[in-house]
């Protein structure tokens, strides 16, 4: 009923939409052609060469690079690693980020505004500088870690303990975006269904869980998939915690396509890789697009 | 009267050493220089005003300042512009420039990245019969009959040691081990545990970035790094034994632990261990980091008594290189500034001992400036004892190091961590142009 | 009101602790820009300097044309973020109140470009640049950021909570459609443009490698280039590093205080208007 509806009104869209839809859809189409799919169609061509073009080289290949990445057992593994290395981060982004935004919201807190300025300082310091300061907490004689939990772990260079080591790096430096997005959400919900819900008599919780999750829905569902998308291609917290180890124990995907591209500058082999790893996001990110309902896309 | 004769005598003196230091053979004092020379009388670009530009990486600042102040001084139509760069991102930033016409005529080059640079390199001017009898180490870096770059210095591993720690020990002088067999020993000495057995002081510790050790011990085996066909030679008894005799340091004679500390050259300078082996680098960090810890340093010991096929591996420091896409005034002045440095036996100096590096200008080996520096002492005996396997790729120390890790905190049996090390190293060494240069080591003959 | 008083207390302590946990690292870095490098290396740690010295601040704000940089990283953030922010929520807004053939394909496809490891497109963007022959020049940083699929999504699932009668009785009135955009549309927004705002500007003053391979002079440069020329080959100038680190910080907070605000003043508002 609503569908035919709405087709009945497009039916006589006005002058103004057509000019604002064309030019809007026409600048994002040459825009995104240009900057974006130029550049990873050139990448894609490279995956089929011995691509250096530090020095120049550009040699066809055909499947090699492909074949090569398929038959790397290093590969596979990191995109495990990958895959629960993501979901735990996004998890633990999403539970943080709710449990501080709702505390936050809530008329219960003193000096919020305070609160909120803090819990923002991780994520904008930059990683260079945290990335001293984290080391010598994981330190196994000296580090704050172990002396707070009594340990004498080598967290670093313990392959049982280096992946968690850099997830908690990882949900430090973050969860500050989720809380400012969900209590940006929070405080663009209409406040009546709160007040009428609290006349009603609701608690806390009932309130949480059966209104203020299902209006953030939009906003859940972005992060999630921002995050998804964003942390299957982490490296950065493996750069400057372990570089991949001990051994390879913390090999992630992009930390692998990283590596192959700056550091040994096979950019060929390392864009076969991006592009299977691009392939497996863009699956996940529709599979995940679909479980969240028709009305999001 | 005797005033003025003193200063007579030391004006004489200062005039003696000044022509010393600068070879001045000739009477001409625009001179300098000793085979390779620099007339400093004789106008760039016809004097007429020109401005290039000079990249090097962060940490160096004060050396290059010093070149292009000593230039600009000479030069006054010259205007060089330093650019900085951070170290990491310069190595890709650097062969991009290049490949336009607008990039620095002059750059600060590092041989680890010799395969992406050398196609925009010009070729120095100055014949290589020149470079060869005022340097040594040249003939490793000429590419058909020319030289693009070459070593000002040459780097390699040193064995530091604690001197408080040593004395507490009761060891002398006399101690210093020659072998790995009285190194061990010495090296228990140098342990202490606290009453449950947990280390306090360590003995030696080698946590932290070991491949780059390892990556030369096999030499004292009088194995290469490399096959006659440029693959990479992990798997093999040299570097086996080089492994187990590292494990067994730590695991039979209890000398060092896997966990204590995770970067044994700032665990040495914190006082934590004893002995050290690290690059000539380390000298000066100690210095300015850890001023309290008073080290000395031998040379690294060997399997046995008498002269191995080569101590270690040694890396060279290179000198600049000049953008061959350039304009053709802007290489001139880059080759001008190239030969100014090479004959300049004061900034050779400079850089020689801000990095700790062994001279590889002849007139310097003796310098006793040089020469005070422990690190580089050590090695003058036989600095002809030290191979450079060239310009390796990355991948052959990223590998080593998986292996290592693999081995020393995951468990894994050192043949299997070799061999995958070495595969996986031979497969991505596959599109490199690497060649070894180990064949054309003075002594290449006595490899196994 | 006494059990509700006791959760308030337990609540802030919890909070309170929480942050504490959070801005320890923080923190320590903050002490460490107090130190120099020997006692930041130095065996025996403790968390105030022993000998607090300005002079890592005073190198840092003398080694390089600090300030020239910073305001270079300032207007660079601050153009940015007005830009992208417009372009998302006018595309955001297009994308998801209008129905148009294609409109799923076109979001489909911006959406698919967050998914490509930047690592590997960096090059042939770097050779589009020369090409352009843009190179060192400030329009290699800001037209290839025109539109962001970050943006543009997160503007698209905002609009979803602004309800089509709104714009249906609008249209009744006889509002063209970039009325209703600029007037009614974007104003709903405000919550998501803090947002934005509050991650463009962090994005774009944090932002490194691009512009280092863009820029060329000195006088062009940005801070966070600047913040990354203390790692040096060997070792770090930590000290000097956490000095100017410390400062560069503070325009990022100052951005989220400013947009944090709107949350509030955005809830006062709508109060009344309800």
């Amino acid at each position: 009923m609503m569908q035919a509806n709405r087709r009945k009104k497009n039916a006589l869209r006005s002058r103004s939409e057509i000019i604002l839809r064309s030019t809007v859809a026409a600048a994002l189409v040459i825009f995104f052609f240009a900057f974006y799919f130029i550049p990873i169609l050139i990448a894609f061509y490279g995956s089929f060469h011995l691509w250096n073009p530090l020095k120049g080289q550009f040699k066809y290949t055909g499947l090699k690079n492909w074949q090569t990445v398929l038959n790397n057992k290093l590969f596979w593994f990191s995109l495990k690693n990958t895959g629960l290395f993501s979901v735990a981060a996004v998890l633990a982004r999403i539970v943080i980020g709710l449990l501080l935004a709702s505390a936050l919201f809530s008329r219960l807190v003193k000096a919020p505004s305070f609160l909120r300025t803090l819990y923002y300082l991780p994520t904008i310091t930059p990683m260079v500088a945290v990335a001293f300061v984290w080391k010598n907490m994981y330190d196994p004689q000296f580090g704050l870690l172990n002396q707070l939990l009594g340990t004498k772990i080598n967290w670093l260079f313990d392959g049982r303990y280096a992946m968690p080591a850099i997830l908690l790096l990882t949900v430090w430096k973050d969860f500050g975006y989720a809380v400012v997005i969900l209590l940006g959400g929070m405080y663009s919900l209409p406040m009546d269904c709160f007040e009428a819900a609290e006349i009603d008599g609701a608690n806390a919780m009932q309130r949480f869980f059966g209104i203020t999750l299902p209006l953030l829905r939009p906003t859940v569902i972005f992060i999630v998939i921002t995050s998804f998308i964003s942390y299957f291609q982490t490296y950065i917290p493996v750069m400057v915690l372990t570089q991949g180890g001990p051994g390879t124990k913390t090999h992630l995907a992009s930390y692998l396509i990283f590596d192959q591209a700056f550091s040994k500058y096979n950019f060929g082999y390392a864009s076969a890789m991006s592009f299977i790893l691009f392939i497996i996001i863009a699956v996940l990110t529709g599979l995940s697009f679909k479980a969240s309902g028709k009305n999001q896309l | 009267m005797k005033q003025l004769t003193q200063r007579a005598i030391s004006l004489v003196l200062a005039l003696a050493m000044l022509m010393a230091a600068c070879g001045a053979l000739a009477e001409d004092s625009t001179i300098i220089g000793s085979t390779i020379q620099y007339d400093t009388s004789k106008p760039v670009n016809n004097g007429e005003e020109i401005s290039i530009e000079f990249w090097y990486w962060t940490g160096a600042d004060k050396l290059f300042q010093a070149v292009a102040d000593e230039y600009a001084a000479i030069h006054p139509n010259v205007k060089i512009t330093l650019v900085e760069n951070p170290y990491d991102d310069y190595w890709t930033k650097l062969p991009l420039a290049l490949q336009g016409s607008d990039g620095p005529a002059i750059f600060n080059v590092h041989n680890s990245y010799h395969e992406n640079i050398i196609g925009y390199m010009a070729p120095y001017e100055i014949p290589v019969e020149d470079l060869e009898a005022d340097f040594v180490g040249v003939s490793a870096h000429i590419i058909d009959g020319k030289v693009y770059y070459t070593d000002y210095g040459m780097m390699t591993a040193t064995m530091y040691y604690n001197k408080a720690m040593w004395e507490a020990a009761g060891l002398t002088e006399a101690d210093i081990p020659k072998t790995w067999d009285e190194f061990r020993e010495v090296a228990k000495k140098l342990t202490i545990r606290d009453e449950n057995g947990s280390l306090v002081q360590a003995g030696f510790s080698f946590n932290g970035g070991a491949q780059g050790d390892v990556l030369g011990m096999q030499y004292q085996y009088g194995q290469n790094l490399f096959t006659a066909d440029n693959k990479v030679s992990f798997n093999n008894d040299a570097i086996k034994a080089v492994i187990q005799r590292m494990k067994d340091i730590y695991e039979v004679d209890g000398s060092g632990d896997y966990n204590f500390g995770n970067n044994s050259g700032d665990n040495f300078g914190q006082g934590m261990i004893a002995m050290y082996l690290g690059w000539g680098f380390m000298h000066g960090l100690f210095q300015a980091l850890w001023p309290e810890t008073e080290f000395g340093s031998f040379e690294i010991p060997t399997p046995a008594e008498e002269i191995p096929y080569a101590y270690h591996r040694y890396n060279g420091e290179s000198t600049f290189g000049v953008n061959k896409n350039a304009p053709a005034e802007q290489q001139a002045v880059a080759q001008d500034i190239v030969r100014f440095f090479l004959a300049n036996d004061a900034l050779q100096k400079r850089f020689v001992l801000a990095n700790s590096v062994f001279p590889a200008k002849k007139s310097l080996a003796e310098d006793a400036d040089i020469m005070s520096v422990s690190s580089i002492a050590v090695l003058a005996s036989h600095i002809d004892r030290y191979i450079w396997p060239g310009p390796m790729p990355s991948a052959v120390e990223n590998n080593m190091k998986i292996a290592l890790e693999d081995i020393f905190y995951n468990g894994a049996d050192i043949e299997t961590a070799l061999k995958n090390a070495e595969d996986t190293c031979n497969m991505e060494l596959d599109g490199s142009e690497f060649v070894s240069v180990e064949p054309s080591y003075a002594y290449a003959s006595e490899a196994k | 009101m006494k059990p509700a008083k006791m959760k308030s207390i337990g609540l802030n302590a919890v909070l309170l602790i929480f942050s504490g946990i959070t801005i320890l690292p923080f923190l320590w870095m903050l002490a460490f820009s107090f130190k120099t490098n020997a006692e930041i290396s130095a065996l025996s740690q403790r968390f105030l300097p022993r000998h607090p010295t300005w002079d890592n601040y005073a190198n840092a704000l003398t080694r390089m044309a600090f300030l020239r940089y910073f305001f270079n990283s300032l207007s660079y953030a601050l153009v940015l973020s007005v830009i992208t922010i417009y372009t998302s929520a006018i595309s955001g807004f297009v994308l998801c109140k209008y129905r148009f053939r294609g409109r799923k394909l076109l979001f489909g496809m911006i959406l698919s470009t967050m998914m490509v490891p930047g690592v590997v497109t960096i090059i042939p963007r770097y050779s589009m640049m020369r090409a352009l022959g843009w190179l060192n020049q400030f329009q290699a940083l800001i037209v290839p950021s025109l539109f962001t699929s970050f943006g543009i999504f997160m503007m698209r699932q905002s609009c979803t909570a602004v309800p089509d009668e709104i714009l249906e009785a609008a249209r009744i009135d006889g509002a063209n459609e970039f009325y209703i955009f600029h007037r009614i549309v974007l104003p709903m927004l405000r919550n998501a443009v803090a947002s934005m705002a509050i991650f463009q500007f962090l994005w774009a003053w944090e932002d490194y490698l691009w512009p280092y391979l863009m820029i060329r002079s000195e006088s062009k440069q940005l801070l966070s280039i600047a913040l990354n020329m203390f790692s040096g080959r060997f070792s770090t100038d930590y000290a000097g590093l956490f000095a100017a680190t410390s400062i560069a910080i503070i325009p990022v907070v100052i951005c989220y205080l400013v947009f944090q605000k709107q949350f509030i003043q955005g809830i006062a508002s709508s109060a009344v208007k309800g």
